[in-house]
């Protein structure tokens, strides 16, 4: 018999927000243990939650970005479930009326265009950390990421392989990136899915059992993970190798196996009610339509724009609407400079060495577009060498701004005065009379020592082909 | 409301009832369950969903970050800490 799979995805995203989403503690990632904390966010009694305005406007970017109705009057409820990583032992979330509600996400595949239908984005708080201690055969509490805000992506039950999931995820990711909804980095947890699979005949409309697998967080262990629970599935239903229940599995991706967890909860068992606290928020014309007009142009929109209009290669274009930092780097530093190709190339080869040198990705590029541009007309103009540019573009990584000034302090300006150059061309010439000799009888390399010797009295500002030049004529002269 | 259904609302909320106890929840429960079944006769069809029983909306803040509380202060009530953390009981083998 042949089989279908049928899976919906639940995607948590991490906000860019600085503060929590119900106290004014620090959101960010680290920290000592227990230091963005204050009674609101531990859960003390009295306490009371204000929500944060920006967790608002970005739930309601990413219900735009995936294409959604925005609720306009949206409520926080309480789900309840005891563990000591959630203080209050419920979680604020959102069941009764999400930010954002029945959206469309396309993505591509080998086997073509797909429309995956988002059920619901919804705002909520995450949970702290617990550390089992074996020393003291206790566990331990951190808080700092209680109440640090997410959204959480539900999509409907419309993909049916692996290969979907992670052209769905890098989507959102993509999407969510550009609106910069959250750095959706899977590797440091601020983007993590829960896979709900299950299979069925193919052609019944009947769904089979389903079992979920909770914070999954990277794309080649999804991929892993769907393999074998599609396999453990098709097994048990067609040799019987197991009944199929419904629950929560936990994917070791190093034994490559999953391994039951928990029966699963109902949704009744977290007895999800209106939360008394936070009072419900209504977003106005003027609130919507200012998160409205904020929304960047979509991915592929620029991408053909930086192919048709600016007259990038699609694989240059390609490259750099993997972010939009990269992507606004770009059109700054084209502003300045006015040529797209160039910028472009400083980009993908300079910036990328650099990057890589520091062991970044390109997408993780976060300098001035204006300096760059800057720079790139110093190169253009013949200003500075190709050589001295590159120890100016370090200086833009480090923060330098203004890099005609920076040049200038350094003493990297070419001097155009070929007078000066001849001048210390003729010293080191002379300084050097073995090397002439050298040179002189068949040695070829002898010449590059001597061209390096200038190079370096010439602190580099000097263009390579005019001082070959000019160092042969001396030569032979010699 | 049945003897099972509260048996498992028990083990949810952390509670254990004595059999009384749970005689009188039970009693409890289906006086509010019939309450529930008299409002379903209402034809609520064309009425608004009611979001909050007060007609008040949330206030919200700016997304800043401030910080109010030392992690000393706050737990200086706390039963059991341990290099900065609260301490509970052994959760997981
Ligand atoms: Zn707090």
């Amino acid at each position: 018999m042949k089989y279908e799979t049928v899976i919906g995805l639940e995607v948590h995203v991490e906000l860019a927000t600085d503060s929590k989403i119900f106290c004014s503690c620090s959101a960010k990632f680290g920290g000592e243990q227990n230091d963005h904390v204050c009674p609101a966010c531990c859960g003390m009694p009295g306490m009371l939650p204000i929500v944060n305005k920006k967790v608002v406007d970005l739930g309601m970017t990413a219900g735009l970005m995936l294409n959604c109705d925005i609720n306009r009057t949206t409520t926080f409820d309480k789900k309840s479930y005891y563990y000591p990583d959630l203080p209050c032992s419920y979680q604020t979330t959102q069941w009764f009326a999400p930010v954002a509600v029945n959206g469309l996400v396309e993505i591509e595949t080998s086997k073509g265009k797909k429309g995956v239908r988002i059920k619901q984005i919804h705002m909520e708080e995450d949970a702290g950390k617990l550390v089992h201690d074996d020393w003291t055969d206790s566990t331990l509490v951190d808080f700092n990421r209680t109440s640090v805000p997410l959204c959480e992506i539900v999509s409907q039950p419309d993909l049916s392989s692996a290969e979907e999931v992670v052209a769905y995820l890098e989507r959102l990711r993509s999407l969510l990136r550009f609106a910069h909804v959250s750095d959706c980095r899977m590797e440091q947890g601020s983007m993590r899915c829960d896979v709900n699979l299950s299979v069925r005949p193919e052609g019944s409309n009947k769904l089979g059992v389903r079992t979920e697998m909770k914070n999954m967080n990277s794309l080649s262990a999804i991929t892993r993970a769907i393999e074998y629970e599609v396999a453990r599935h098709i097994d048990a239903l067609e040799n019987g190798t197991e009944e199929l229940v419904q629950e929560t599995r936990r994917w070791d991706d190093i034994k490559g196996k999953s391994f039951a967890m928990r029966n699963k909860e109902t949704a009744g068992d977290y007895r999800y009610f209106p939360d008394p606290n936070v009072m419900p928020i209504v977003i106005d014309d003027e609130w919507f339509d200012k998160i409205k007009s904020s929304l960047p142009e979509f991915p592929e929109v620029k991408k053909s724009r930086y192919v048709e209009k600016l007259g990038l290669s699609e694989y240059d274009a390609e490259q750099l609407v993997q972010s939009r930092a990269l992507c606004d780097c770009f059109e700054e530093a084209c502003e300045v400079c006015g040529s797209p190709k160039d910028v472009v190339n400083w980009i993908i080869s300079d910036c990328m060495k650099v990057l890589n040198r520091k062991q970044m990705t390109l997408d993780m590029l976060d300098i001035s577009g204006k300096a760059l541009g800057e720079l790139i007309v110093l190169v253009n103009d013949g200003k500075v060498s190709r050589m001295n540019a590159k120890k100016i573009l370090d200086a833009i990584f480090e923060g330098e701004e203004n890099p005609a000034t920076y040049a200038e302090k350094q003493g990297f300006i070419v001097s155009n005065d070929t007078g000066a150059i001849e001048a210390i061309i003729k010293s080191v010439v002379d300084s050097d009379p073995k090397s002439v000799q050298d040179y002189k009888s068949g040695k070829e390399k002898a010449l590059m020592a001597l061209f390096g010797k200038c190079m370096r009295e010439l602190k580099g500002n000097c263009d390579p082909q005019i001082l070959k030049k000019l160092l042969l004529e001396c030569v032979e002269k010699a | 409301m049945d003897k099972t259904i509260l048996s498992r609302l028990q083990k949810l909320n952390q509670l254990s009832l004595s059999d009384k106890e749970e005689e009188s929840v039970l009693a409890f429960f289906a006086d509010r369950e019939a309450e529930c079944e008299a409002l379903s006769a209402i034809d609520t069809e064309k009425v608004e969903r009611m979001v909050h029983v007060l007609p008040i909306l949330t206030v919200v803040r700016e997304d800043k970050e401030i910080k109010t509380f030392t992690r000393d202060e706050l737990q200086k009530g706390a039963p059991e800490t341990e290099d900065g953390y609260w301490q509970v009981p052994r959760l997981v083998e």
